[in-house]
């Protein structure tokens, strides 16, 4: 007889455009609910007691989601965050000196029920030095947690090493929290460090999702400061969306509304250190 | 040698015991100009030759650079070299005490006073170069000079000023505000128990990072607190519009920002967003000057707070007397000019030493008003009370006439029911 123990969901795979329709943001329909967000091109900035205002036809509920972003120094979290949230990219490193949030609002629609919703995200990004220095700030990152981004850079081989240490070190706070990996700086190929065949191995030892995301900042060219500031929809919306399906199947799976998935074995060894095999 | 743009300034730090150099920042970022080790070390010794012979070096001057030096708790030296036209000893002695103070605010002063690890410190430095640049750019404001806090005054402050004091007594605070584009609405009373340079390097910082909806930031108050570390806490209500706390452990950042943030402000939504609009004029709707001002800053003596502005009639128009830029400067330097040699320096915070014979010591009085003619303007001082007015003219205005419009100006921005 074989039992097995329900796999958690923060190990869980949700196959990209089987939660929410990809592309959405494209379309006529999606229209509507993107005006509410954007403003002359750009992403509208909203402050804490602030929501986007929708025409009385088009009401959305909101999905609320608090993610953790975390990963070495300079991998470029400040960088991703700002533009998933369509800010200036910064076009410097600087450390980033304590818990900085920043609130998007992401509209997409669901392909089961055909629901249009609001996501709420608000990513808490921290710099790494100061989470070592002061003890205070991970566990306010972590309080209440719904997802994990792990970001490793392609250009900097140490930044994926220590990924498994990232992610032990998140298992022991949020247990039920989302896991998504995402590797920064894609585009410069001419300083790739980490291949394709890195990311299969550790997909298949893992079993956790990977992202890719260009480097908006990094190229120091003339056209910097426009591209910085208005990188359309496009470039984050795979990430945006594959945030929003791993957060809401969490979600489903949580109510106890759905099966998870079936996900990759988990390996009998971990290549890696920190990795645990689940038992059955 | 290093190339000298025509308003450059650089900035090095070095430990004052063994001459090591931990940072070199310059205008525009630290890439363009890295001066030479050998130009590094001469900086550092002619500073050092003197103090061997109990001499204090604290600045020079060449044909287009002026150089000033200062060692702060015998252990960190900061030197800095300018040939920006509009600069003084003076305000080169408060950017090296600002550049410091943001140090010790990012760092505390234990890892800088006592340093075990030149290298680690080295590094740890890094976290406050945006603040440190932040210093060396062409300042937009009066604060970094003054080190008064600026404010705005607004209409309906007295309803924003209760709602704030509720919030932070709810978020266990004393120190709390109300900011805007770089100005003070409103703040609790304990706020203004802050030293006034610590109050004016936290609205700095908040002014140097880019939006966020909130954030944790762990500081070291430069005199309150430089060992001990505090939580501050900033929270976006609208865009352009933040409100500001210093706390102690609790509460948690995701508590204040889901419960009481919303509890306390959701109501007052369009007021803040009133104010969130308000123009960079700073001053009541109703206060009308004299058409002949171009520039006014207004100092708060006993309460170390300002009022400044540059457009003392709403928006510039094109065409109207001097650029802003130029008023800035001229209004700025007019300030350095006046409090270095004229006006008592302010009430002194106990730490900084005279670094020159005081030119009013040759006075039998101290001088209460104060001018200048020049080409391009003109520009007034009064001593009052409790207040400092700093006026910048137009030029036409008949300089028998500025001692009485200054003084009515004065009159007048100090008696309103919403002064500074």
């Amino acid at each position: 007889m074989l039992t097995t123990t329900p796999r958690g969901p923060a190990g869980m795979l949700v196959p990209a455009g089987s939660v929410v329709v990809p592309d959405w943001h494209k379309t006529q329909e999606a229209q509507r609910y993107f005006g509410a967000v954007l403003q002359r091109k750009k992403r509208k900035s909203f402050g804490l007691i602030e929501r986007p205002v929708l025409p009385p036809l088009a009401q959305a509920d909101m999905a609320s989601y608090k993610v953790f972003v975390s990963g070495r120094s300079g991998v470029g979290k400040t960088a991703l965050v700002a533009s998933l949230g369509g800010l200036q990219v910064p076009s410097a490193h600087h450390e980033t000196t304590g818990i900085q949030t920043t609130t998007v609002y992401w509209p997409a629609k669901l392909c089961q029920s055909g629901r249009a919703l609001f996501f709420k995200f608000s990513f808490w990004d921290c710099g790494e030095s100061m989470l070592k220095k002061f003890d205070h700030l991970l566990p306010a990152c972590t309080e209440k947690v719904d997802g994990f981004l792990l970001l490793f850079s392609f250009t900097d081989r140490a930044s994926f090493d220590d990924l498994p240490n990232q992610i032990s070190r998140m298992r022991e706070r949020a247990k039920n929290a989302i896991r998504i990996v995402i590797g920064t700086k894609f585009d410069q190929f001419a300083h790739t460090d980490v291949t394709e065949r890195d990311i299969a191995a550790f997909r298949h030892a893992w079993g956790l999702p990977v992202l890719r995301a260009k480097s908006l900042s990094a190229p120091p060219l003339a056209d910097r400061c426009s591209q910085g500031s208005h990188t359309g929809l496009s470039n984050v919306a795979h990430i945006l969306n594959g945030l929003a399906e791993h957060l809401w199947r969490q979600d489903q799976w949580a109510a106890g509304l759905s099966l998870p998935l079936p996900g990759p074995k988990e390996p009998i060894s971990a290549p890696l250190t920190g990795g645990s095999a689940s038992g059955s | 040698m290093w190339e000298e743009g025509e308003d450059s300034v650089i900035l090095l730090c070095l430990t004052a015991s063994s001459g090591v150099p931990l940072y070199c920042r310059s205008r525009g970022g630290s890439v363009k100009q890295q001066l030479p080790f050998s130009v590094i070390g001469s900086l550092n010794g002619v500073h050092m030759f003197g103090s061997n012979l109990d001499v204090m070096l604290t600045a020079a001057c060449t044909e287009n650079t002026r150089v000033v030096w200062k060692v702060f708790h015998n252990s960190i030296t900061l030197i800095v070299l300018s040939s920006d036209e509009g600069t003084s000893d003076f305000s080169l002695g408060k950017l090296l005490e600002n550049v410091f103070s943001a140090m010790v605010l990012v760092l505390g002063l234990e890892e800088l006073v006592n340093t075990r690890n030149v290298e680690r410190l080295k590094k740890d430095l890094k976290a406050c170069y945006k603040l440190i640049d932040s210093f060396l750019e062409p300042s937009k404001c009066s604060a970094d000079l003054t080190q008064c806090v600026e404010c705005a005054v607004m209409p309906s402050r007295a309803i924003l000023q209760e709602c704030l004091e509720a919030f932070a007594s709810a978020a266990e605070s004393r120190f709390g505000s109300l900011l805007t584009g770089g100005h003070v609405l409103c703040a609790t009373e304990q706020w203004w128990q802050l030293a006034a340079q610590e109050a004016m390097l936290l609205m700095w910082l908040v002014r140097t990072l880019p939006p966020h909806t909130s954030r944790d930031l762990p500081v070291y108050l430069p005199h309150g607190s430089p060992t001990v570390p505090h939580r501050f806490l900033t929270f976006q209500l609208v865009p352009g519009l933040e409100v500001v706390l210093l706390c102690g452990p609790s509460p948690s950042l995701q508590f204040l920002a889901d419960e009481l943030v919303k509890q306390f402000w959701q109501p007052l939504l369009d007021l803040l967003k009133a104010s969130a609009r308000a123009s960079p004029r700073c001053l009541l709707p109703s206060t009308s000057l004299a058409p002949g001002i171009l520039g006014v800053l207004l100092i708060n003596q006993d309460q170390r707070k300002s009022l400044f502005t540059v457009q003392p009639h709403g928006t510039w128009a094109e065409g109207s007397e001097m650029p802003l830029k130029n008023r800035l400067c001229a209004l700025r330097s007019f300030y350095a000019l006046v409090i270095s040699l004229y006006f008592p320096s302010e009430k002194s915070e106990g730490t900084t030493v005279p670094l020159q014979e005081e030119f009013q010591a040759g006075f039998s009085h101290h001088p209460q008003h104060c001018y200048v003619v020049s080409a391009t303007h003109k520009a007034y001082a009064v001593q009052g009370r409790r207040h400092q007015l700093f006026l910048l003219l137009k030029p036409d205005v008949p300089t028998f006439a500025l001692r009485s419009l200054a003084t009515s100006t004065l009159q007048a921005l100090t008696t309103e029911d919403s002064a500074i």
